[in-house]
């Protein structure tokens, strides 16, 4: 292929980690022409372990239970247990990545460089294969889709360069060699600094664990079910917030009971008002004195950690679990119409900017990702037949795009400190909107709920 | 079953009717379109063929072979066309509402619009049959119900049971949801059908918005019956002809 593509008729998806390989299969689905460019060798991205820009370590599981993590026409199978390895993950990646015949759309091993604008609301985008020159080629169109959980968020604490100990980020973690025989401290309470206190619990020497805030810890199982499909009936019955936060708090007292009672921190806030953290062994090992549970970090002096209580402790490794950024380096900020210090879109999806451009699985749902872009990507194509084939509806919803970018999907929760939650999104929420969002470009009537296939066995 | 060389042609998932089993493609069809040079594939849903669950039968409903055949189809190579016979293609019309087929195929089917056409048709011709259905016993289909011709009556004694939720099902049951990625249908009626007459058939093409084609002088087990090889033809030269896609 050389030369300049016909503006309008080839898709650029960017990245071919869950939601880029979602977005290549159904934009084809729909109709269109795809290319796609991965860095990595393989699909997967995040799931493809020991990539460099994949962040799972060596006993990452989901923590959303299959039926809603897998992609909702291409079900995991049976045998895969109700919360998978990293490794069957990657493997069901690869194969959708076959059975659908999307191999042949990707170009591995080259990096995005630069996307551009161009005349007549098309795309120049440049590219690098790892061992050529750049490259730019014209598209109709170009969805985003490199992932938001890879670049490194880095925390600031007095004292932290001058550290004689060990620090990391969570990042960089891979396995637990780096914890055997050390003292180790984990900064951050989200879902990986949980499973890392967890993993140091279970090999290190000692392990303390920074948290700023009390945090509800939802079980992975309640009532004999993952814990997410118990959730998922009660929204599905519309039960009101406050009653699913009282159900989420007499499953706890059934089982871990008052968290003070632990030493751990009562939580400032109610369940559902922040990203959901799913591990049912933090609280186990707190209660078994293999962890030590300290609240925010106030300094780092010398080889010591002051906490804000007035404590210290002297660990000989300090992992930061303080999360990732997202990181879009080869476009204008502008273009996703950057407010705020964050993409300010409609739906997560549509820039207001732009008729062509679209991001796919910038997303933090309360529940599996995948699935959410899948019917993201559905959305993406269905908008982009109608702007070929039923302009009227394009038309009326770029209106829509316009006025509405920006409103969240909380399922009536407010989130507790609201930038770390910029993407967060209730999920029966969000997917009702996709579904008016889907069925309205499509001028069909099908709700999304019918053609989730619900692998409840 | 797979062809001896790879020609590229898609897989062919077949999926069998009531009281029926993987067996009954087994037995002509799979090894002569793997001649073709279709790979072929056939499934057993979970309580009948080979497949576990039989003692579970009482209590399987449609949604339970949905969930088995996409399992089957998800599980091959690349996206299979799906070849549903009688409730076979009931279970196939409601599995691409929810799973991209390559191409459908539909032979003697159970109308998915709705089946009280159906029901009223069995009352008529063949009440014994609807009296069992209707007494929530597994149906005890016979070889003059199943064959035109006298040469497939040994296979009569192969059928198993079936769900009688199932049964119901097939004459009280939603109307499925459109299918993803709108692929090609193709409606294949037996000529010498007495459970499915041809207005049922031509029900199920007009949902599908397609002209049916009927194989003359086939019962309705099209796949055992004499003649099993012009309703396979009719079946490969319709996907041979399909449109490459992209």
């Amino acid at each position: 292929m050389s030369g300049p593509v016909d503006a309008g008729s080839v898709v650029c998806v960017i990245g071919a980690g869950s939601s880029g390989l979602a977005a290549v299969k159904n934009l084809r689905e729909h109709g269109f022409a795809v290319e796609c460019f991965e860095r990595e060798d393989d699909v997967g991205g995040n799931w493809n372990f020991g990539a460099t820009n994949s962040r799972v370590y060596a006993s990452t599981h989901t923590i959303s239970s299959k039926p809603f993590t897998q992609y909702p026409d291409f079900p995991m199978p049976d045998d895969y247990p109700d919360y998978p390895h990293h490794s069957q993950l990657f493997a069901y990646f690869r194969r959708y990545a076959d059975h659908f015949g999307l191999r042949r759309h990707i170009r591995f091993a080259t990096i995005v460089e630069r996307v551009e604008p161009a005349q007549g609301g098309v795309w120049d985008v440049t590219v690098r294969s790892r061992d050529g020159a750049a490259r730019t080629r014209r598209y109709g169109a170009v969805v985003v889709a490199n992932g938001h959980n890879w670049y490194p968020k880095m925390p600031h604490y007095p004292g932290l360069d001058a550290f004689t100990g060990e620090i990391l980020h969570s990042a960089q973690y891979k396995g637990p060699e780096v914890l055997r025989n050390r003292t180790v401290l984990i900064v951050g309470a989200g879902n990986t600094g949980c499973d890392l206190a967890v993993e140091a619990a279970n090999n290190a020497d000692q392990v303390w664990h920074s948290t700023r805030r009390g945090y509800w810890y939802a079980p992975k199982y309640v009532l004999g079910r993952p814990s997410d499909q118990v959730a998922d009936f009660w929204l599905g019955v519309r039960a009101p917030l406050k009653l699913r936060q009282w159900l989420f708090k007499a499953a706890l007292r059934a089982t871990v009971g008052d968290l003070t009672r632990y030493g751990l921190p009562r939580p400032d806030h109610e369940p559902f008002e922040t990203h959901p953290i799913v591990n049912s062994q933090l609280v186990y090992h707190v209660g078994h004195g293999d962890i030590t549970p300290k609240p925010d970090v106030a300094a780092f002096d010398g080889a010591e950690v002051r906490f804000v209580d007035g404590t210290a402790a002297r660990p000989d490794v300090v992992l930061l679990a303080t999360g990732y950024l997202p990181k879009f380096g080869f476009v204008d900020p502008d273009h996703l119409n950057w407010t705020d210090g964050r993409p300010w879109l409609y739906q997560h999806i549509f820039t207001p900017k732009h008729e062509s451009l679209f991001v796919a699985g910038l997303i933090q749902p309360d529940s599996g990702q995948f699935t959410l872009a899948h019917w993201q990507t559905v959305a993406i194509a269905a908008y982009l037949r109608a702007r070929r084939e039923a302009p009227r509806r394009a038309h009326d919803f770029r209106g829509r795009v316009r006025s509405e970018s920006g409103q969240s999907y909380t399922g009536g929760a407010s989130y507790a400190d609201s930038t770390r939650h910029q993407f967060e999104v209730a999920h029966q929420e969000y997917l009702r909107g996709l579904e008016r969002t889907i069925n309205g470009l499509s001028g069909a009537r099908s709700p999304l709920a019918r053609r989730v296939n619900g692998s409840r066995r | 079953m797979l062809p001896e060389v790879d020609t590229g042609k898609p897989p062919l998932l077949f999926v069998h009717g009531l009281a029926h089993g993987a067996w009954c493609f087994a037995e002509h069809w799979l090894p002569a379109a793997a001649e073709h040079g279709f790979p072929a594939y056939a499934v057993s849903v979970r309580g009948h063929g080979a497949s576990s669950g039989s003692e579970r039968l009482r209590r399987d409903r449609l949604r339970d072979y949905v969930h088995d055949v996409v399992q089957a189809a998800v599980s091959l190579p690349s996206q299979p066309v799906l070849i549903g016979h009688s409730l076979g293609a009931l279970v196939v019309s409601r599995v691409i509402a929810r799973y991209p087929a390559r191409a459908v195929v539909l032979t003697a089917p159970v109308p998915p619009t709705q089946g009280v056409g159906l029901a009223a048709h069995l009352a008529r011709t063949e009440p014994a049959t609807a009296a069992r259905i209707i007494a929530g016993r597994t149906v005890r289909l016979r070889a003059d119900q199943l064959f035109a011709a006298g040469v497939a009556e040994e296979h009569v004694d192969r059928l198993g049971a079936a769900s009688p939720l199932v049964q119901y099902q097939a004459a009280f049951h939603r109307r499925p949801d459109p299918p993803l990625g709108d692929p090609p249908v193709l409606v294949v009626g037996a000529g010498a059908d007495r459970l499915i007459p041809a207005r049922l058939v031509a029900r199920t093409a007009r949902f599908y918005r397609t002209e049916p084609v009927v194989v003359p002088g086939v019962g309705h087990d099209l796949m055992l019956d004499a003649g099993w090889d012009r309703a396979l033809k009719t079946i490969l030269n319709w996907v041979d002809a399909l449109e490459e896609r992209p």
